[in-house]
C-alpha cells in the first residue's frame, strides 16, 4: 500500500479518536507543567499542579453529558428506525424543561420539605416524560408520516417547522429571556470528592437518571417483543411488514420512547441548570445530534457515549477556552465526524463509499 | 494479485486481471480474470448473485475492486473515477432503468454527452458563439441518437418517467451512446422484453458493434439472446469464472449446467 | 420495434400528488379542472405572451419608486423584499438546482454583509485606501472601495468560501449535508460574535462583534452623488439591477450543459456519474455561485442597514431563505423570485405594519411578530403537506403533474419502469 494510502486509513480509523483525546490530554499536561490557579491565600493567587481541575472538568462533562445522552438517543433512535433528523427533537426537550417547571408550582415543590420534594420530582419526571412523548408521538404523526414517501427534504421542512413553533410557544410561555428556576434539590452541594475533585448533587442527579433510564431502554429494545419490533423495523422495514409487525405503530413507539427520554432531560436540565430558555433546545438538539452522530447513528450505546464526549468537550472549551467558544468548537468536531469517521465511533460500515 | 505486469494482448478492450471486491465479510467476485475483444459482443452470465452486476460496477468505476487490475486499451483504470471511465470511452446502461426522470428523453440524452462537451460555467453565462454552436450540435446529436434507437419523434420531448417501458430502455442506450463509448456495457437489456423485441434488440446490438465501432459486453438471462448475438459467453457463479468461451462451447459444459440447474443427483 | 409504438399512446388520466391519509379523489379532480382551466386559457393566449409579460414585470420593476415617495416604508420593504429575492435565487442553485440541503446559508449573508464592513468603512482604521469613492470618503482612513468593487469582493470571497464549506459535504447524504452545513453557519456565525477578540495587528480586530461595524459606507457613483437615507430610490435601483443580474445568469446557467448537470446530479447521483459529470467539481460549483449570489445580496444588507452586526447572523435566517425558495418551488427560478418577494413583504411590511395589532383586536395579548416565528414554522409545515411543489414549479416538474401517464407496454402489461415521481427524488 502507498504511504499515502496507509496515513489515510489510519486517519480514518484513528483520526477522531485522536482528535478527541487531544483536548484533555493536552489540557492535562498543560496543568501539570504549567500549573493552573486555584484560589488565593494571603493575596497570591495558589498554582496546582495535578489533575484535579481537568478531573472537575470531566464531572462537570460527564454530567452534562448525561443530559445529551438522553436526547442524542432520541435521534439515534429515530434516524435508525426512519433514516429521519427529527429536528423538533430540541424543542421537545425544551417544552419539557417548562412543563417540569411549570409542575413545580402546581405540586407547589418550592415550599415543600425533602420527603414532598422528591416525591414530587418523581411524579414531575414521570408526567414530564409522558408529556414529551406523547408530544413527540404527535409530531410524527403530523409532520412525518404523511411524508413518508417524499424526498428527505420535505420532512426536514416540516421537522424545521415544528421546531419553529415549539421555540414560539416556548417563547410566548415563558418570554425571550433565560428563566432562572428554584434550585430544588440545592444542585450545587458537595456530596463527597473524588480524588479530590468535588462531586456536587447536580452530578449525582444527572447520572443517577440517565443510567436506570438508558439500562431500562435496553432492556426493553433487547428483551421485549416491541423492542424486538423496533430493531427489526429499523433493520428494514419491508422485511418487518412481512413479518406482520406493525410498522406504524413500532415507529410512534420508538418516538414515544425517545420524546420521554427528551423529557427526562427536559427536568435534569431544569434542576441543574437552574436557569430555563425557549432558545435552550436549539442548542441542546445540536449537541445532542452531534453526540449522535459521533457514537454512531441508529446506536444506542453509541448515542450514550456521544453524549458523554460531548459533555466533556463542553465542559473543557467553557473552562478553558470561554464558553462563547464552545459551540464552534463542537461544531468543530462535528464536521470532523463526518470527515473522518461519518460511521461515528460505534457504528459499522454503513455503505460502499463508491 | 498478479506480480508482473503483463500487457493485454493487442485488440483487447478490456482487461481484467485478477479482479476481487469483497464488501466486509461477503466475498461478491473472488479471482475473476477476462479479456473482452474489440469489436465483439460478450455475454456475461451467471445465476443470480454470481457476482455480474458487481464486475459492471468495477468496470465503470462505481467500486474500487479489492484486489486485481482492470486494463482499459493499455489504460489502468483500477481507481479511476467514474466520470474519467466514461470520458476515456466507457459507457453503461443499469438493470433498473436510471434515467433522470424529472427531464425529457431528449434532455436526458443530451446529458449523455456531458463529457463530449466544454461549455463551462463563463461559456454557459456569456454564450458566445461557439457555446451556442456546439449547444445546436448537441441537440442534433442527441436527435440522431433517439432516432437510431428507434424512439418515436413526438416522444422526445416527453418526461422520461412518462415513457412506455420499452422506449424508456431505448432512452437509456441513446444516453449511453451520447458520450461516444467505444465500450458498451449493457445490463440486462432485455429484461422485460418480449420475443420479438427481444430479436429486435439482439440485430440492434449488432448494428451498433457495426456501425459505430462499438465493443459490446451484455450481462443477460435470456439465453436465446445470449446464444444468438454473443461471440463469446463467460460464465460466473458465486464470484468465480467457472467457464468462458464461443456461446455452443459454454451451453454444454457441466460446470455451467451445474451452476444453473444445481447439483444432478 | 416500431411499429409497437403506434400501440403505446397515452390515455387521459391526471396525476395525482401524494396527499397523506385523507381521501384525495375530490381534490384531486378539482386539481385537474383547474389545471385544464389554465392550460386552455395558455392554449389561446399568443405566444409571445411570455414575453410580453416578462417585459412589463420589468418596466414596473423600474417605474416602481416613481410611485411612491422618496422616503417610503413600502419602499423601503420593497428593497428588502428584492434583497431577499437575490438570496433566494442564491440558495436556490444549491438546494433547488443541485438538490443540495444547505441550511448554514447565514454564513453567505454575513461574509457578504462584512465585505462591506471591511471594504467599505473606517473600521481597518490603520490602512489608507481608497478607489473611486466619494470626494468627503477618500479622506477618511480605512479601506473604501467602490461599491462595485465590493459587491465583486463579496462575492469572490463567498465562492471561495461556498467551497470550502461544501467540501467536506460531497459524500454525505442528504439529511448529513444538512446538519454539517448547519454547523458552518454557527462556527461562522459565532466567529462573527467574537471576532472582537481575534487581532488583526494594530489594533484592528476582525469583526466588532455585537455592537457591530457602524457607519460603513453608502454607496457613491461618480456623477450620481452618494446614496442616502432620505432618498430610497438609488438603493432600489441598485438592488433592482444587482436582482435583474443574478436572474440572467440564473437563466442562463439553468439552461446549460452546468444546470443540466445540476439536475442529473439530484435526480440520481450515480447514473450522472456514470454519464460523465464529475461529481466533486460540479457540486462545488453549485455552492459556489450560490454563495457569490448570497454574498452579494449581503453586501447590500450591510449597506443599506448601515450596521454590520453579529447579531443579525442566526441559525433562523438560513430557515427564512430555505423557506423563500420552498414556498416559491424549488428549483424554479421564477418561484425563487416569488417566494423571496413574498416572504419578505410578509416580513418587513404585513406583519409589522399591516396586521400586527390584528391579535389585540381578537383579544389576545400579544402582537403579530411575537408570533412570527411560529406563523413561519406553520406555514412551512402546511406548504410540505399541501403544495411540495410550491407557488410556481420548476418548469419540469409542472410538466409532470400536468402530463398524463403512459399506458402500459401493451404486449406484456406493464407499467412504466420509474413512476412519476411527485418531487422528481
Amino acid at each position: 500500500m502507498s504511504p499515502l494510502a496507509a496515513v489515510r486509513k489510519f486517519v480514518g480509523r484513528w483520526g477522531l479518536i485522536v482528535a478527541l483525546a487531544a483536548l484533555p490530554i493536552y489540557y492535562g499536561v498543560r496543568d501539570l507543567v504549567h500549573g493552573y490557579e486555584a484560589g488565593f491565600v494571603a493575596g497570591h493567587p495558589v498554582v496546582h499542579h495535578d489533575l484535579t481541575q481537568l478531573g472537575f472538568n470531566f464531572a462537570t462533562g460527564l454530567s452534562n453529558g448525561a443530559i445529551w445522552a438522553l436526547i442524542a438517543i432520541g435521534y439515534t433512535l429515530v434516524y435508525g428506525i426512519i433514516e429521519l433528523i427529527n429536528f423538533a427533537h430540541g424543542d421537545v426537550f425544551m417544552i419539557g424543561s417548562f412543563t417540569a417547571v411549570g409542575l413545580y408550582t402546581v405540586f407547589g415543590l418550592t415550599s415543600a420539605g425533602t420527603v414532598g420534594i422528591v416525591l414530587g420530582l418523581l411524579a414531575t419526571l414521570v408526567i414530564t416524560m409522558i408529556v414529551c412523548g406523547v408530544l413527540n408521538t404527535l409530531i410524527e404523526r403530523v409532520a412525518y408520516r404523511p411524508l413518508r414517501n417524499a424526498p428527505k427534504l420535505a420532512p426536514l421542512i416540516t421537522a424545521v417547522g415544528f421546531s419553529f413553533i415549539l421555540q414560539n410557544v416556548g417563547l410566548l410561555w415563558r418570554g425571550g429571556s433565560p428563566q432562572s428556576v428554584p434550585d430544588l434539590i440545592n444542585q450545587g452541594k458537595t456530596v463527597f470528592h473524588i480524588f479530590g475533585v468535588p462531586i456536587v448533587r447536580g452530578y449525582l442527579l444527572a447520572l443517577g437518571v440517565m443510567i436506570p433510564l438508558v439500562l431500562v431502554l435496553g432492556r426493553f429494545i433487547s428483551a421485549t417483543r416491541m423492542g424486538r419490533a423496533m430493531r427489526a423495523t429499523a433493520q428494514d422495514p419491508e422485511a418487518a411488514r412481512l413479518m406482520g409487525i406493525n410498522v406504524n405503530q413500532t415507529i410512534s413507539l420508538t418516538f414515544l420512547l425517545g420524546g420521554a427520554l427528551a423529557g427526562a432531560a427536559g427536568l435534569v436540565y431544569a434542576l441543574f441548570e437552574t436557569n430555563v430558555w425557549y432558545f435552550q433546545g436549539f442548542k441542546a438538539g445540536l449537541f445532542a445530534f452531534t453526540a449522535a452522530v459521533m457514537g454512531g447513528i441508529g446506536n444506542v450505546s453509541g448515542a450514550v457515549l456521544g453524549g458523554l464526549i460531548i459533555g466533556v468537550i463542553q465542559a473543557l472549551a467553557d473552562s478553558r477556552m470561554g464558553p462563547q467558544w464552545t459551540e464552534a468548537v463542537v461544531f468543530g468536531y462535528l464536521i470532523m465526524i463526518m470527515v473522518l469517521r461519518p460511521r461515528g465511533l460505534l457504528g459499522e460500515e454503513t455503505r460502499e463509499a463508491g | 494479485m498478479s506480480a508482473t505486469a503483463a500487457s493485454p494482448p493487442v485488440g483487447t478492450a478490456m482487461h481484467v486481471d485478477h479482479v476481487a471486491k469483497a464488501f466486509g465479510g461477503l466475498v461478491a467476485v473472488d479471482d475473476v480474470s477476462l479479456d473482452i475483444p474489440r469489436h465483439t459482443i460478450v455475454s456475461l452470465i451467471g445465476p443470480n448473485g454470481a457476482g455480474k452486476t458487481t464486475l459492471f460496477n468495477m468496470l465503470t468505476g462505481l467500486y474500487k475492486p479489492t484486489s486485481g487490475r482492470i486494463l482499459f486499451g493499455e489504460r489502468d483504470i483500477t481507481r479511476t473515477r467514474p466520470d474519467i471511465i466514461t470520458k476515456l470511452g466507457v459507457a453503461r446502461t443499469f438493470q433498473n432503468i436510471r434515467l433522470f426522470g424529472a427531464m425529457t428523453a431528449l434532455e436526458n440524452v443530451i446529458v449523455g454527452r456531458h463529457a463530449r462537451m466544454r461549455t463551462g460555467v463563463f461559456g454557459a453565462i456569456f454564450r458566445p458563439p461557439w457555446v451556442r454552436r456546439e449547444e445546436r450540435e448537441v441537440q442534433e446529436r442527441a436527435r440522431e441518437l433517439l432516432k437510431f434507437v428507434g424512439l418515436r419523434e413526438g416522444n422526445f420531448d416527453r418526461l422520461a418517467a412518462q415513457l412506455p417501458y420499452g422506449d424508456q430502455r431505448r432512452v437509456e442506450i441513446a444516453r449511453a451512446l451520447a458520450s461516444e463509448p467505444s465500450l458498451l456495457l449493457l445490463d440486462e437489456p432485455t429484461a422485460g422484453m418480449n420475443p420479438y423485441e427481444s430479436d429486435a434488440l439482439s440485430q440492434f446490438m449488432r448494428r451498433m458493434r457495426d456501425e459505430l465501432n462499438l465493443t459490446i459486453l451484455l450481462i443477460e438471462h435470456d439465453m436465446k439472446v445470449v446464444m444468438g448475438v454473443s461471440e463469446r459467453v463467460t460464465v460466473l457463479d458465486h464470484g468465480h469464472k467457472i467457464a468462458e468461451g464461443p456461446p455452443a462451447e459454454v451451453r454444454a459444459d457441466p460446470a455451467v449446467v451445474e451452476a444453473y440447474l444445481g447439483k444432478q443427483g | 420495434m416500431s411499429d409497437l409504438d403506434e400501440k403505446n399512446e397515452p390515455t387521459t388520466r391526471s396525476v395525482t400528488v401524494t396527499e397523506g391519509e385523507h381521501d384525495a379523489s375530490d381534490w384531486a379532480e378539482f386539481r385537474a379542472q383547474m389545471r385544464e382551466w389554465r392550460e386552455g386559457v395558455e392554449r389561446r393566449l399568443p405566444p409571445w405572451w411570455s414575453r410580453a409579460l416578462a417585459a412589463t414585470l420589468l418596466l414596473i420593476g423600474i417605474v416602481l419608486p416613481f410611485l411612491f415617495s422618496a422616503d417610503s416604508g413600502f419602499l423601503n420593504a420593497t428593497i428588502i423584499a428584492v434583497a431577499y429575492a437575490v438570496m433566494s435565487l442564491g440558495l436556490n442553485i444549491v438546494v433547488g438546482f443541485a438538490g443540495l440541503l444547505d441550511l448554514g446559508y447565514v454564513a453567505f449573508y454575513a461574509l457578504g454583509a462584512y465585505s462591506w464592513g471591511w471594504f467599505a468603512s473606517g473600521f481597518f482604521f490603520k490602512a489608507h485606501v481608497h478607489v473611486l469613492v466619494s470626494p468627503v470618503a477618500s479622506t477618511l482612513p480605512g479601506i473604501h472601495l467602490n461599491v462595485l468593487l465590493v459587491l465583486a469582493a463579496a462575492a469572490l470571497i463567498c465562492a471561495v468560501a461556498g467551497m470550502l464549506i461544501g467540501l467536506p459535504t460531497l459524500r454525505l447524504r442528504g439529511d448529513y449535508i444538512a446538519i454539517v452545513t448547519l454547523a458552518f453557519g454557527e462556527i461562522i456565525a459565532t466567529l462573527a460574535v467574537n471576532g472582537t477578540s481575534i487581532s488583526l495587528g494594530g489594533g484592528m480586530t476582525l469583526t466588532a462583534g455585537n455592537l457591530g461595524i457602524s457607519g460603513v459606507d453608502s454607496p457613491y457613483f461618480p456623477g450620481i452623488g452618494v446614496f442616502n437615507e432620505l432618498n430610497l430610490r438609488p438603493w432600489y435601483w441598485l438592488i433592482f439591477g444587482i436582482m435583474l443580474l443574478v436572474l440572467f445568469v440564473n437563466l442562463r446557467l439553468r439552461d446549460s450543459r452546468l444546470g443540466r448537470a445540476w439536475v442529473a446530479l439530484r435526480e440520481d447521483e450515480v447514473a450522472a456519474v456514470s454519464m460523465g459529470i464529475p461529481l466533486v467539481r460540479t457540486k462545488l460549483m453549485a455552492y459556489s455561485i450560490g454563495a457569490a449570489f448570497g454574498g452579494m445580496a449581503g453586501a447590500f444588507f450591510g449597506t443599506y442597514f448601515t450596521v454590520v452586526n453579529a447579531s443579525q447572523f442566526q441559525f433562523g435566517f438560513s430557515i427564512f431563505i430555505l423557506g423563500m425558495v420552498i414556498i416559491g418551488g424549488l428549483g424554479s427560478i421564477w418561484g425563487a423570485v416569488a417566494g423571496g418577494l413574498l416572504l419578505g413583504y410578509i416580513n418587513y411590511y404585513l406583519i409589522p405594519d399591516v396586521l400586527n395589532s390584528l391579535p389585540s383586536k381578537l383579544g389576545l395579548n400579544f402582537q403579530l411578530t411575537e408570533i412570527e416565528f411560529g406563523i413561519y414554522g406553520f406555514l412551512l409545515v402546511i406548504m410540505m403537506l399541501l403544495r411540495p411543489q410550491g407557488l410556481i414549479p420548476e418548469r419540469r416538474r409542472r410538466l409532470e403533474m400536468t402530463g398524463r401517464v403512459a399506458a402500459a407496454d401493451s404486449e406484456l402489461g406493464e407499467p412504466s419502469a420509474i413512476t412519476t415521481l411527485d418531487l422528481a427524488e
